[in-house]
């Protein structure tokens, strides 16, 4: 059982003691049952930290942000972040260490094991609840999820509200931490892995096509995948080239003859184009944690892209992404018994 | 060049589908095995267009998935065999990639036989012929691509 207590008073000496510039968590959100993510920069609003299934935010991501941020902030605040990390955000943090994007000085790490649970998919909580609001949202054990209404308390079996990504988690706890909260609970009784990958995977290809074309068709280009995403840091996206500049001199040739990798326009084979480039830039990188699928407003289950890659780099290279900072990273790397029966 | 033009709208004008196919050619093996082909006068479909690159490793998912976008109907990806890389390991990075790139795109509905990557070396003219003619004729009975996530 994960004693919240003793996050808030781990966060509260941190701040104490001006260790870290500030403690990334999560508190009780001011709209809905959902926690929202806490930038704590005083030891006395360490008390408004909570840890139960709704805390579904990827923490990695702020840490990034905050790093993004500080390059442009006058203060030399070198202070590390603590920030809280369920299994998924510490494997993030892994891949950004693998990465060198952050040092290991920069970050304390407050690892919090879901022990065996997970966290709450919003979409199948207002489901399961017919439209009514949750108040309240704990785990009953490890197989069930209490769930608070106004008109009274409902126990619901976890495999129903859980997030896809939490039933087919087989290490749910963190792989990297300063402090761990709660026991390292090994053996899930949910779903296989890959159990969402494989049911489109295994339609046929056309129908696998139609499928697509159909979720392509309908993205609206918003970008949240890549905004919600913490391995999608780089200051320049190959679908919005800001370092073309154009002034004055810039010629009428030089505007038309400028690399356009991928059209702005949602043609339905632009953002097929846009969402292959983000599956390959996170092929070996994405850790699943499902942020990009959760904050598509128009439900394009685009976790199963980068699953699709994930598996791939499991069965054929045997390659697992957040496990070891040392390990160097997929693509650039190799070995001499990588399939080569594709090519002719 | 002429001729090229010339059996493409005979082909056209017998009706018959003519593909076209966007080859990444490394520089160093099968951009010189395809000159081999044309100067020892190997007859071979003329669908494809190479693009010579550095090496085949430097070839981005993004070329790839371009080519399909701006509406090639098949992408050949090809280089050196393994261990001949002129920079040493770069066919081995492509390998890799190409792979999940593959397994990518299948993933989403194109068919398998759309993109290929072979190894060609600077003294296989005959295989590159092979390997473009195999390709235009297994590509012939697919009909045209479209684009990615177009409806067909």
């Amino acid at each position: 059982m994960v004693a919240i207590e003793d996050i808030r008073a781990r966060a509260r000496t941190l701040l104490e003691s001006g260790e870290v510039r500030a403690v990334l968590g999560y508190q009780r959100g001011s709209a809905g049952t959902l926690a929202e993510p806490a930038f704590l920069t005083e030891p006395q609003q360490a008390a408004s930290l909570v840890w139960d299934p709704t805390c579904i935010h990827n923490l990695a991501l702020y840490l990034v942000n905050e790093k993004k941020r500080q390059r442009t902030q006058r203060s030399n605040d070198k202070r590390p972040l603590a920030v809280v990390a369920k299994g998924c955000d510490s494997r993030a943090l892994v891949v950004l260490l693998q990465e060198n994007h952050i040092d290991r000085s920069e970050v304390v790490i407050l690892g919090v094991s879901c022990e065996g649970g997970g966290v709450i998919d919003p979409r199948k909580l207002t489901r399961a609840l017919a439209g009514r609001a949750a108040t309240t949202v704990a785990m009953d054990g490890a197989d069930a999820i209490r769930v608070g209404t106004a008109s009274g308390e409902t126990t619901l079996p976890a495999s129903e509200l859980l997030a896809d990504r939490c039933l087919e988690c087989a290490r749910a706890y963190p792989e990297l931490y300063d402090t761990l909260y709660g026991d390292k609970a090994e053996g899930r009784s949910y779903s296989p892995r890959f159990a969402a990958l494989n049911t489109v995977a295994e339609k046929p290809l056309d129908e696998r096509r139609a499928y697509w074309n159909a979720h392509f068709e309908r993205c609206i280009r918003c970008y949240a995948c890549r905004a919600v995403c913490p391995m999608c840091y780089c200051d320049e996206c190959v679908v919005d080239s800001t370092e073309f500049v154009v002034t004055p001199n810039t010629s009428a040739d030089e505007k038309a003859n400028r690399i356009r990798w991928i059209q702005r326009s949602p043609d339905a084979s632009e953002s097929a184009m846009y969402h292959l480039v983000r599956a390959m830039h996170l092929a070996g990188r994405c850790i699943d944690c499902a942020e990009c699928e959760r904050v598509c407003p128009v439900n394009i289950p685009v976790r199963l892209l980068n699953n699709v890659l994930e598996r791939e780099a499991l069965e054929a290279f045997e390659y697992v992404p957040g496990t070891d900072p040392g390990l160097p990273s997929l693509i650039s790397s190799f070995r001499d018994g990588d399939p080569n029966d594709f090519v002719r | 060049m002429a001729e090229a033009v010339e059996v493409r709208k005979v082909a056209q004008e017998s009706g018959e589908f003519e593909p076209k196919i966007v080859a990444f050619l490394c520089k160093w093996c099968s951009s010189a095995g395809s000159d081999l082909a044309g100067v020892s006068r190997l007859q071979y479909p003329s669908n494809a267009v190479p693009i010579t690159v550095p090496c085949s490793g430097s070839v981005s998912p993004i070329y790839i998935l371009s080519a399909f976008n701006k509406g090639a109907d098949g992408v050949l990806v090809s280089g050196c065999h393994p261990g001949d890389c002129h920079y040493l390991k770069g066919n081995f990075f492509a390998r890799r990639r190409i792979y999940l790139v593959q397994k990518l795109l299948q993933f989403i509905g194109v068919e398998p036989n759309r993109f290929r990557m072979s190894w060609v070396s600077a003294a296989e003219g005959t295989k590159y012929a092979q390997v473009i003619a195999d390709f235009v004729k297994d590509l012939k009975p697919l009909g045209p691509h479209g684009k990615l996530g177009a409806k067909r």
